[in-house]
């Protein structure tokens, strides 16, 4: 553990992403972390739970970058980066969380003028960016040899990794007891400069930092939730290599491939605070989509259906609001995976006093939302 | 004869009873965001935009934060269909959207297939119906076919919205006879093409043919810029109607000189 000349004590708000790994950092650095979260550390399947649990663990700064913009790739290749250097960090495992093998894009042969309209925006959004090869039918077989014949032409964008994401949060969540995290389960709170009010008193710290996510609605008024719904499925025959993005007129849904046989098929994007369960319409897409891209799917079993809300300011970019003795990050929307290391870094070099800005667009002047 | 040139176009567009100075209907689908979304908005003009509910779970309000935001546009809104396969999903939906935007106007849509989501004629004439017997009143996306409006017309809607293409195709005007038909056919109802634009030419050529406004959403919102594609199709859609009431030339066989060519001898002008 690096020391820190003057260590502070730190009440995190929120164990999703941010919080956890801006615990995790802080008390590398030798801060004292206390970490509050309204619900568990590990919480169950049914428990209304942070965004990161659901998300499929994509890094994928170009896919991305062309539904956002060219800062969302900056962030996006700063993760790529970052990810496999925090990773070691993590105590040994046998279970591998990390992978850089691109990620593949295809669409059915009539709606192949997708994969133009994808590549334009590319091509306008980041226009630097030559880190993509066109695939002919034969390329995307050998890519992926169990990805049904019929698809004549793909992307494949070289700069794109993903991470085994719920292995990662309860791996981080051991981590942090071990380091000495001070953990506060099924403590909802509000947070003010160096204070957090629990429902039965106040507590006074050097610095706080809010990450609760669409728990801090009360606080951020232009904070919404746009829900996302998911499948996970396993199935022993089919293995692939990489996240695979079918690309169709109306929607966009990627499958990523997770340990033990399984795979997540996500994820539908609908303007709505909804936490109910998945929708008939929705699993038809997201099982007709599987299927597309193998018929092998077809007898793959559901193992879960997941539903859950992206907390998103109204530009769907994350944003960080600092005044003395409190620190809001928040806002990661569908990008959890993908901009958090930009913005940890950010909030650390805040903590440190660091005058450098790393991502000044990431940076709010006041907290309004 | 008087030539009128002001800049601030007229507000001589009527939807039941209520007029208009900007003949853009927006949609609030498919942007990146919704900044991006409310800045598009913005740049167009628009005084309309159209909104769905389908998939937001409206039963249970929870689409309020989007839909606070679309209204702080200060547009009218035009709550819609989309997504709704029978007369009876229309119907339900078009009762919740009034109960929760306090608005009677319905932009009417039953699709009929999947895949283009092509309008369902009969379902729509029928859904036309009991909304409007309901006090409802509807904007009907339909197809160019001229019964179908004349039904449309016969149940009482008094707006018709045929469309240019299949929805977010792109495509432009597809049958230019069938649309010029319906146009001279229905010449006092006010009909906008809804759907399947895809550049700011299409919808000044539709504006020229003498239709009353635009509907379109893919087209802005796919745009690399959307704001800047929203004011080009506001400034196409001023342009084609300004020539529309201006009056196009007709088209000659030959390339005729608009000057007499009087320095050339008589023997060699044809």
């Amino acid at each position: 553990m690096n020391t820190q000349t003057n260590p502070q004590q730190i009440a995190i708000a929120g164990a999703g992403l941010l919080g956890r790994l801006l615990a995790w950092r802080l008390r590398l650095l030798g801060h004292d972390i206390t970490l509050f979260d309204a619900g568990k550390l590990q919480p169950a399947g049914n428990a209304v739970r942070a965004a990161a649990f659901t998300a499929a663990g994509m890094i994928a700064p170009l896919s991305e970058a062309v539904v956002s913009d060219a800062n969302v790739y900056r962030m996006g290749q700063f993760a790529l980066q970052r990810w496999p250097e925090w990773l070691k960090d993590l105590p040994h495992s046998e279970t591998e969380l990390f992978f850089a093998k691109g990620s593949l894009l295809v669409a059915h042969p009539q709606d192949e003028s997708e994969l133009q309209q994808f590549e334009s925006e590319l091509n306008f959004v980041v226009p630097e960016c030559r880190n993509y090869q066109h695939l002919s039918n034969r390329d995307i077989r050998d890519l992926e040899p169990d990805l049904s014949p019929q698809f004549m032409r793909g992307l494949l964008l070289q700069e794109e990794g993903h991470l085994h994401n719920r292995e990662f949060l309860q791996r981080l969540g051991d981590e942090l007891i071990r380091q000495g995290v001070l953990i506060r389960e099924d403590t909802p709170v509000e947070t003010a400069p160096q204070t957090i009010h629990t429902g039965t008193g106040v507590e006074k710290f050097d610095l706080v930092i809010d990450c609760r996510g669409l728990g801090a609605t009360t606080q951020l008024k232009k904070l919404r939730g746009v829900r996302g719904e998911t499948l996970h499925v396993e199935t022993s025959e089919i293995h692939l290599q990489r996240p695979v993005r079918l690309m169709h007129p109306r929607y966009q849904l990627y499958v990523v491939p997770k340990p033990n046989n399984r795979f997540i098929i996500g994820a539908t994007q609908i303007e709505s605070e909804d936490r109910s369960p998945v929708t008939l319409q929705s699993s038809l897409e997201l099982g007709s989509a599987l299927y597309t891209l193998s018929p092998a799917f077809a007898e793959a079993r559901i193992i879960e259906m997941d539903t859950n809300l992206r907390p998103a300011f109204m530009d769907n970019l994350p944003k960080i609001f600092c005044k003395p003795g409190l620190i809001v990050a928040n806002g990661l929307f569908r990008h959890g995976y993908l901009l958090a290391p930009a913005v940890v870094e950010q909030v650390l070099a805040r903590v440190a006093q660091n005058p450098h800005i790393l991502f000044p667009d990431l940076l709010q002047a006041s907290v309004s939302g | 004869m008087s030539h009128a040139t002001s800049t601030t176009p007229a507000r001589d567009f009527t939807l039941y009873g209520e007029t208009f100075s900007s003949r853009f209907l927006l949609g609030t689908a498919l942007y990146s965001s919704p900044q991006l979304m409310r800045d598009s908005i913005t740049q167009s003009r628009c005084e309309i935009v159209t909104l769905g509910l389908r998939r937001q779970n409206p039963a249970n309000r929870d689409g309020d934060a989007i839909w606070q935001y679309i209204q702080e546009s200060g547009c009218r809104l035009l709550p819609n269909t989309a997504g709704c396969k029978s007369v009876k999903e229309a119907v339900t939906l078009a009762e919740m959207s009034r109960e929760i935007f306090n608005t009677d106007w319905i932009k009417l849509e039953v699709v009929g297939d999947d895949y283009n989501l092509q309008p369902d004629p009969f379902g729509l004439v029928e859904a036309s119906d009991i909304l409007i017997k309901k006090g409802f009143k509807v904007l009907p996306y339909c197809t160019d076919d001229l019964i179908l409006c004349k039904r449309l017309l016969d149940v009482g809607c008094e707006v018709l919205m045929p469309w240019g293409a299949p929805i977010g195709t792109g495509q432009g005007l597809l049958n230019r006879y069938s649309l010029r038909s319906l146009r001279e056919r229905i010449k006092d109802v006010p009909m906008i093409i809804d759907a399947g634009l895809g550049a700011p030419s299409q919808a000044a050529e539709a504006m020229e043919m003498g239709f009353d406004g635009i509907l379109l959403n893919t087209a802005v919102a796919k745009a690399h810029n959307p704001p800047l594609m929203a004011e080009a199709f506001a400034d196409a859609i001023d342009a084609g109607r300004k020539a529309f009431k201006a009056g196009l030339m007709q088209k000659r066989q030959t390339a005729n000189p608009s000057t007499p060519t009087v320095g050339q001898p008589f023997w060699h002008q044809q």
